[in-house]
């Protein structure tokens, strides 16, 4: 799948994205990482999918925009951009550091989004909680279950440095998120919580409390994958968005041989 | 006619009101499921004491409705506890399961209770697909393959191999096998006319778990009879079973109250979570043949009619004894069968009022109804 | 030292050794088969009576090697009739289960029983991977998810979904939940290198089953403690569990005779067409992982001979309690001090070792064996807690 790289024009400057496949709109909120074209469950969802990815300012070797330096206003950002290049309200995924920024989304604009998956999602780690660790060889055991995986294409040391710096822009040094957690009752978006099971980055605790608190949500272990879910189990992680994606609360449902059917008529839809 | 004593093991202890699937289990007090596992064993053994021929459990997953995720565990139990009573497991939900293992579980029952098993095979409702993550469309297709199966592992004298649809052994010989010959004896049970036609195609016993009207039912029963004697059985009266439930005091307006209050706990409390998983299953798959797809909507409708309504239809017993008596008359009458399921334990009704009501059964009841 | 019960509910009215897989069941008659749940039944609630601490049920399917295809409909009915013993179920085979059920089922007997499920998680001798028609292949890898997935069905407060290997679920909160917090206690197998690793991963009790001989044993534990370290925990007396053959009379020969023909028959009669089926999977396929494993336990197990010894260099070795009642007492001190090990599982009704024999037995442990040992390896269990 190509990606084209555009640029929004937003009142707070210009944000880059990244835009790529055919389908209903699925704004994707990347993680700390910065934006990965080369994933594969995003490629494949592009297949069913228009996916628009925003270069978080600051991300990438973007510059910071003037007035927003939080999550709150990372989410304000997003809603503009579905309001301004998608035209309206679209499905969200976002991943880690996006997470966080799609459950402030979820609170602030919920009007804008229809489903929402949230995968393995920072912002909400108890106090205690084993942090990310500083060691590189301890935080890429916390990272990924089957390092192997890891592609050569990965971005140049700097970069990947310079954008975990950046995430600090927009929260200061605490875990928990208490003013969002206060807030995710208020969360109308049916979502979906992915979590793998041998995540070292982020605790078991931090699903279980959005599952807990989050009105009509799901929460689904994904087995044999750490934080980097998309590259220790592709295909997992693919296949369980689509589904949700598809077929909202049906995807607890296992439609045999109606699957490719229903699928079909989805898509027409 | 014959009586069996049915009961489903709900969780009782947990009053809110859900819509959630699957119902979460922080909800569940396990030292509360402890005393209500034993007061329930005990309760349902008190039912041979009783008189009823039958006691039965089936098979629920991930709600308070029913705390027997695999009855075949429960039913062990019972064994152990009585001497006479059949043993109804109505039954295993078998498209979900391995149908070898339902041959020797179900093999194991009946050694263990020296042949008083009933074997139900039983096709399940709608959420438990979602439970145990089995496609619903699959559902005939594995409840026929699982069956020939199970009665084949039971009656093979050789080893033996099956290469199917959905299941696959290349060498099968059960131990123990089960002790009532040619096997144990089947129930199915079925609210669609395809279910009614297989439970005729393997010689089965047919149940009526859902008594919606006569009509209905009588219509269902008949297609169980004309596809029985189309595969060479012809169904005697005994054959037959139809679900009642039963509300029993000296006062009339005491047991209808009492089973009032009962069916609206079952309705908010018990059945919340299931309602939200079937409506998924229902909307969108073939779990019923397109003609039962609206019908099974209207019947869940039916938590919304009231016990006077029910009582009007006759497809209910509740009231006095004697009352009970004539209510039991008017539906053998109307239906012809030879064994009715009782349910007592409805929603929350606490069980102290349940063993007055057996009592009243067995001295008040039983001797005038026996004949029938 | 405390003890578990074994028994396997063995099939004894065969006096044919049949080499057949599976065992043809023509031969299980069901009116005998009433006869023996009965018995088998009353003794293994006696056996709480004789004062095992654990009584235990296991699984194995289609030969009259052991009549629980489904172990935990025993487990239930011994969680509903006895008060105080552990029920050990050791166990469920898990590769060729759906662990949702084998999650479901321990929950029931954990509640039926107020809390005294020991939750044996075990990879299944070979053969029975035939009889369900699952690849031995996948064993391990089945087996390390079907742990996880278990115990996250315990411990999960919240609803949630499985997206794995081998297993799929998009909601699972199971109905009812164990009442131990925040775990049933797990027994697993550390019988092979690779089984070893994933009992210590997850804590579990060590079983050590067919010995060679005491360096066996004393190197199985040492490996299983290594591990355990590597996890970051010290495994103590408590976490091993030595399974031994025993039998108790008035005389050391008619101990020896009675145990000697019983071990006959279960080699001979019961283990045939095991021995045949399990041939077939332990050299073509690849249950084990590597070929050093294969081979070791293709000598122990394709041989049945308890570890590939004879009757006689198992007695020699000290692996067996078998004599008068102050030689099985002294035989437990000799195990005790070579192996450290505050736990055993006794295995009495062995073959057909008749069961009037086996309840004398029991009656021995009770009244001579059990107070003289009872305090072996107590205070040092203690001290690990």
């Amino acid at each position: 799948m190509t990606f084209q790289e555009k640029e929004a024009k937003l009142s707070a400057g210009a944000v880059k994205y990244f835009v790529g496949g055919d389908g209903p709109p699925v704004l994707y909120l990347h993680s700390g990482g910065g934006v990965r074209l080369a994933s594969k469950p995003i490629n494949d969802w592009a297949e069913s999918f228009k996916i628009f990815m925003p270069v978080t300012p600051g991300f990438d070797g973007t510059p910071f925009l003037d007035g927003v330096d939080s999550m709150q206003g990372l989410a304000d950002l997003a809603g503009e951009f579905i309001d301004t290049v998608i035209g309206g309200p679209c499905d969200v995924i976002g991943y880690s550091f996006g997470g966080w920024t799609a459950a402030w989304l979820a609170v602030l604009h919920g009007g804008k989004i229809g489903q929402m998956v949230l995968e393995g999602p920072a912002g909400f780690r108890p106090d205690g909680a084993v942090g990310l660790a500083s060691d590189p060889a301890e935080f890429v055991k916390q990272m990924y279950a089957h390092p192997e995986k890891i592609p050569e294409d990965g971005k140049p040391e700097e970069t990947v440095a310079h954008n975990r710096k950046a995430m600090g822009h927009y929260h200061d040094a605490s875990p928990m998120d208490k003013a969002l957690v206060a807030r995710l009752g208020e969360i109308e978006t049916l979502t979906l919580i992915l979590h793998g099971t041998e995540d070292g980055a982020i605790p078991e605790e931090s699903p279980r409390l959005l599952k807990s608190l989050i009105p009509r949500s799901f929460l689904v272990y994904v087995y044999d994958a750490a934080h980097v879910m998309e590259i220790d189990q592709p295909e997992r992680v693919s296949l369980l968005v689509r589904d949700f994606l598809t077929r909202a609360e049906g995807f607890l449902v296992n439609w045999g041989d109606e699957a490719a059917g229903l699928d079909a008529a989805a898509a027409t839809a | 006619m014959k009586f069996a004593y049915f009961h489903l093991m709900p969780y009782t202890e947990s009053p809110e009101h859900t819509q959630d699937w699957p119902v979460p289990n922080k909800r569940f007090d396990p030292r509360t499921g402890e005393k209500l596992y034993n007061a329930y064993l005990d309760n349902m053994v008190y039912a041979e004491e009783c008189g009823f021929d039958w006691v039965g459990c089936n098979e629920h997953h991930m709600s308070p409705f029913g705390m027997m995720s695999n009855p075949n565990l429960i039913g062990a139990s019972l064994i152990q506890r009585t001497t006479r009573i059949k043993i109804a497991m109505v039954g295993n939900l078998i498209p979900l399961l391995n149908p070898l293992r339902v041959a020797e579980e179900y093999a194991m029952l009946d050694v263990l209770s020296g042949g008083r098993l009933v074997a139900g095979m039983f096709r399940g409702i709608p959420h438990e697909y979602v439970a145990y993550n089995m496609a619903p469309s699959e559902s005939y297709g594995r409840l026929i393959e699982a069956t020939q199966l199970i009665i084949k592992a039971w009656t093979e004298p050789e080893p033996f191999g099956w290469e199917g649809e959905y299941y696959q052994y290349r060498a099968v010989s059960i131990w123990p096998r089960p002790i009532q010959q040619p096997h144990p004896r089947i129930i199915m049970s079925g609210s669609s006319p395809r279910s009614a036609e297989i439970a005729g195609r393997f010689g089965a016993m047919f149940g009526i778990a859902q008594l919606k009207t006569f009509d209905d039912a009588r219509n269902l029963i008949d297609i169980y009879r004309e596809s029985a004697k189309a595969h060479g059985f012809d169904p005697k009266p005994e054959d037959v079973l139809v679900s009642l439930t039963l509300s029993l005091a000296e006062d009339a307006d005491e047991a209808k109250e009492t089973l009032t209050n009962g069916r609206r706990f079952f309705a908010e409390v018990l059945g919340g979570g299931l309602r939200t998983a079937q409506k998924l299953v229902l909307q969108k798959t073939r779990y019923y043949g397109d003609e039962m797809k609206g019908k099974f909507v209207d019947a869940r409708k039916s938590a919304q009619i009231s016990v006077d309504d029910l009582l009007d239809q006759g497809t209910i017993l509740c009231g006095t004894p004697k009352m009970v008596v004539d209510q039991l008359k008017h539906v053998h009458a109307a239906m012809g069968h030879g064994v009715t399921n009782i349910n007592m334990k409805v929603g929350n009704i606490p069980d102290e009022t349940i063993y007055k009501g057996m009592d009243l059964f067995k001295d008040q009841v039983l001797p005038h109804v026996r004949d029938l | 030292m405390r003890y578990s019960y074994t028994h396997h509910m063995p099939y004894t009215d065969i006096d044919r050794a049949g080499q057949d897989w599976p065992v043809p069941n023509k031969q299980f008659d069901p009116q005998k088969g009433v006869k023996m749940f009965k018995a088998y039944i009353k003794d293994k609630i006696y056996a709480e009576q004789a004062g095992f601490d654990w009584i235990g049920c296991n699984e194995h399917h289609m030969s009259p090697y052991g009549l629980m295809p489904n172990p935990n409909l025993v487990g239930a009915v011994l969680a509903h009739q006895t008060t105080k013993a552990g029920i050990l179920q050791s166990g469920n085979i898990l590769p060729i289960a759906n662990p949702i059920r084998v999650a479901e089922e321990y929950a029931m007997i954990d509640v039926l029983s107020g809390g005294r499920l020991i939750a044996g998680f075990m990879r299944g001798i070979p053969h029975e991977y035939i009889a369900y028609n699952e690849p031995p292949s996948e064993s391990y890898s089945r087996m390390n998810e079907a742990v996880e997935l278990i115990k996250k069905c315990w411990t999960e407060t919240e609803p949630f979904g499985w997206e794995g290997e081998h297993y799929q679920f998009r909601a699972v909160s199971i109905w009812p939940k164990p009442v131990q917090q925040p775990l049933p206690p797990i027994l697993m197998s550390a019988a092979s290198e690779q089984s070893a690793k994933l009992a210590a991963k997850h804590r579990a009790i060590a079983g050590l089953l067919a010995l060679s001989d005491m360096d066996d044993g004393r190197r199985s534990m040492e490996r299983y403690r290594t591990f355990a370290r590597e996890y970051g925990w010290e495994p103590g007396p408590l976490d091993f569990t030595v399974g031994l053959n025993c039998c108790i009379a008035p005389t050391k020969d008619e101990a020896i005779k009675i145990l000697k023909s019983g071990q006959e028959y279960f080699f001979g009669v019961l283990g045939g067409g095991i021995r045949t089926a399990q041939k077939l999977v332990v050299q073509k396929t690849r249950y084990y992982q590597d070929q050093k494993t294969a081979k070791e336990q293709a000598k122990k197990f394709v041989n049945m001979r308890m570890g590939g010894l004879s009757f006689e260099e198992k007695m020699e070795c000290g692996l067996m309690i078998c004599g008068t009642p102050d030689m099985a007492i002294e035989q437990i001190h000799t195990v005790h001090k070579e192996l450290g090990n505050a736990r055993i599982g006794l295995s009495i009704k062995i073959g057909n070792v008749l069961d009037e024999h086996v309840t004398r037995t029991l009656d021995y442990l009770r009244d001579e064996v059990f107070p003289a040992t009872r305090h072996l390896g107590e205070e040092e269990a203690q001290a690990a807690q």
